[in-house]
């Protein structure tokens, strides 16, 4: 992302743009102003990247010289059902991290947008508080939520649904699904003003025109606000789905993969391998075919999201025009 | 004109990570660290306040547990003051970040002189492989630990050359806190249920269901950390079993087993308590600070812990009771000497004035168990009723260590284990087999 992002900056700049000419494509002078950053970015990212790449093919504890491991930590990356398990629990976060939050982010922006309502920035803002609270103090309080005698089964029992009632990250059924409402409380707010931000520029002769046709709010919803979305859900879908893949820190202070092994996932093994178990090259190796799902499942879902012809490029381009 | 500026800019960017990845590849990770030769000079005598000064002004770089500030007030100033030229620089870690960050602490350029570490293969083990502590068999010699109260509390610090097993080898490290498990009760409630204190497991698995009957949680559990259910477990397995065997194999003694009848037993009984529901509901989502909390805010009549819980607990209100037969006890985080330190004479003074009975009583004062337990004694009931479970667990052989020292990762294994076990999810059987396998992996 990060790298996208400079490229673009590089190209936008009118000087840049005169050197690049002069130099045959290159432009040093841009290339100075980006270089506190890009040489951050090297030290802090590139090089760390590098070196668990690099780490990965060796047997590691982090004191002793390592040993060659040749490709025994992907081998046994896949051949785990422990892992597995957990690649499995994660694929069932994605339902809750990035899917539902993204529905639920559209309907409250497609309501926010349409209805006029007092105090919408005071609203937009409570919405969002979810995603700038740290997540230690996010799982703390969930986990207080969540407990067996917590406000949830106080309410639960009121109703007369005290038999549903339980305790409901220690159950081993119920404890994956609550770590992934967490996780959808968490990620709604940042879906919703993303396309808040999104519904603000589309044309409004667009929704005359449909009205005038006859259109009715949720009709004019799928017609209109919709396909003009696209673009933000699919920096949505980026950010939950990254979000839910590599997310640790709820799981850890929620439930620590428990009960039993009901809520572990590959970053909690990640974690487990390189600060507990002192296997600094499997861990490694964790994190590579992590970062390498989290690329694919990225990659599949930006094709899905942008796919269909040039009509998504369209509003691409009439976006970054703003 | 476009379109070549930016594949060169790709390619630009692909060499360099390219070259990164060649650079780093050099040499294999580890290969440029320092590797801590155990020069620092053995002692023959004990060390004098004329040895130290010899020095000259000079500090001494420590880290330590969070836990052991109130107790180093206490220590730090007397010590100074008999050693004048030596300045104490405490660095306090929560245990977690300890656990987590000695290790490489002690590897670094700069590491502290004297430092705590943690039992097990997780920090001590590493710490001896990579020969980052110096041994302390002379100063054991010297000092005459090896004789007395404590003797035998020194037995976990002790490893063989390569640091795959302990128990018994080379002294690295040296604890004056000791640690006892035990049950806590509920004074009042037992009085109304007209029960007296349970001082074995027996004992207690007959009031269980008297207390459940009376409308009360038995006994309060949180067990979301995971380790709380492995504390209740091996107070029960410990009556089921020679101790010494459990020892062994928290020791990674070769041909040792966790799949005996006596573990199946235990592991069987926690099952019947969890599902008589002894443990309420909702233990798997509660954790351990929470349950104590409610503990002692007046919820449940027994709570299985260790003399760590304490401090959250009111001396008019609850008492401790040794399972003497199953009561299990350790050492806390063991003190050590760098390697690398120049001040040896310092760091072993230091480690004096921690293995004395002076100290012993301040470690009481602050509210944990000393080593050296002559002539200390407490005011507070609570705290007395806890010393003598030490005395008995260290009488009775019972001080047999936790079995997640066994290996980095058994924590989880088994922790997580119980919890299936406890839900009915996975047989017994089942469980010392996963336990085992687990072991046999860190173990070979």
């Amino acid at each position: 992302m990060t790298v996208v992002a400079d490229r673009r900056t590089v190209g936008a700049t009118p000087t840049g743009r005169r050197w690049r000419s002069r130099l045959t494509g290159l432009s040093w002078s841009s290339l100075l102003y980006v270089a506190p950053a890009l040489v951050f970015f090297a030290v802090f990212v590139i090089y760390p990247i590098c070196v668990t790449v690099q780490t990965s093919f060796y047997n590691y504890d982090g004191l002793t010289v390592a040993t060659p491991a040749g490709l025994s930590n992907y081998l046994n990356v896949f051949a785990d059902p422990t892992l597995r398990a957990a690649l499995g629990h994660s694929l069932l976060l994605l339902v809750f991290y990035a899917a539902l939050p993204v529905v639920i982010g559209l309907i409250l922006a497609g309501a926010m947008s349409r209805i006029r309502i007092y105090g919408l920035t005071v609203f937009r803002a409570l919405l969002f508080l979810p995603q700038i609270l740290a997540s230690v103090v996010v799982a703390v309080a969930w986990r207080g939520l969540l407990a067996s005698d917590g406000p949830i089964n106080w309410v639960l029992e009121h109703v007369g649904l005290g038999s549903i009632a339980t305790s409901w990250l220690g159950n081993f059924d119920t404890a994956l699904p609550s770590i992934g409402l967490i996780g959808t409380w968490v990620e709604y707010g940042l879906c919703m003003v993303l396309f808040l931000a999104g519904i603000v520029t589309i044309d409004r002769s667009l929704y005359e025109a449909a009205r005038l046709d006859g259109a009715g709010p949720v009709r004019e919803f799928f017609a209109i606000t919709l396909p003009a979305l696209r673009p933000q859900i699919s920096i949505a879908l980026i950010l939950t789905i990254t979000f839910a893949l590599r997310n640790f820190d709820l799981i850890w202070n929620t439930t620590r993969g428990g009960p039993g092994t009901s809520t572990t996932v590959p970053s909690l093994y990640v974690y487990l391998d390189a600060f507990q178990n002192r296997q600094l090259g499997q861990a490694s190796a964790l994190a590579v075919v992590l970062t390498v799902v989290i690329l694919i499942v990225v990659a599949l879902v930006q094709l899905a999201v942008r796919g269909r012809s040039g009509e998504p490029r369209t509003t691409r381009t009439k976006r970054s025009a703003r | 004109m476009r379109k070549p500026s930016h594949i060169r800019k790709t390619a630009i960017l692909v060499g360099a990570v390219a070259t990164a990845i060649a650079l780093s590849s050099c040499a294999a990770p580890g290969s440029g660290s320092s590797q801590a030769s155990t020069a620092s000079a053995t002692i023959d005598s004990t060390v004098s306040v004329s040895d130290v000064a010899k020095l000259g002004k000079t500090t001494l770089k420590m880290w330590a547990d969070q836990a052991e500030q109130p107790l180093m007030k206490l220590v730090v100033p007397a010590f100074e003051k008999k050693y004048p030229n030596v300045t104490v620089d405490i660095t306090y870690k929560s245990f977690d970040d300890l656990v987590s960050t000695v290790v490489n602490a002690a590897a670094s350029a700069n590491a502290p002189d004297v430092f705590q570490g943690n039992i097990g293969y997780a920090v001590d083990g590493a710490l001896v492989k990579a020969k980052l502590v110096r041994s302390l068999d002379d100063v054991a010699d010297v000092y005459g630990w090896n004789s007395g109260t404590g003797a035998s509390t020194l037995e976990p610090a002790r490893w063989n050359a390569s640091g795959t097993t302990f128990g018994s080898g080379t002294l690295y490290g040296m604890s004056p806190i000791s640690e006892v498990q035990g049950i806590y009760y509920n004074k009042a409630k037992l009085d109304s249920l007209g029960l007296a204190a349970p001082t074995t497991t027996a004992e207690l698995e007959k009031d269980l269901p008297i207390a459940k009957k009376a409308g009360d949680q038995p006994i309060m559990l949180g067990n979301s950390d995971q380790y709380a259910g492995t504390h209740i477990f091996s107070d029960i397995a410990v009556t089921e079993q020679k101790p010494a065997d459990i020892r062994d194999w928290i020791g990674g003694k070769k041909g040792a087993t966790f799949e005996t009848k006596g573990n199946e037993a235990a592991a069987d009984t926690m099952k019947e308590w969890a599902s008589a529901g002894y443990f309420g509901s909702g233990y798997d989502g509660l954790s351990n600070q929470d349950a104590i909390a409610k503990f002692a805010g007046g919820d449940g009549v027994f709570f299985v812990g260790g003399s760590w819980n304490g401090a959250s607990l009111t001396a008019g209100e609850f008492g401790f009771a040794s399972l003497t037969s199953g009561g299990v006890g350790a050492t806390a985080s063991p003190w050590h000497i760098s390697s690398k330190t120049t001040k040896t004479a310092a760091a072993v003074a230091w480690l004096d004035t921690l293995h004395s009975p002076v100290v012993g009583q301040e470690i009481l004062d602050t509210g944990r168990l000393p080593v050296i337990t002559d002539d200390v004694s407490s005011k507070d009931p609570l705290q007395e009723q806890t010393l003598t479970a030490l005395k008995d667990t260290i009488a009775a052989g019972t001080q047999v260590g936790y079995y997640d020292w066994t290996t980095t990762d058994m924590l989880s294994i088994m922790g997580g284990g119980l919890q299936e076990v406890m839900a009915g999810r996975t047989t017994s059987a089942d469980f010392t087999k996963t336990v085992q396998a687990a072991w046999a992996k860190g173990h070979q």
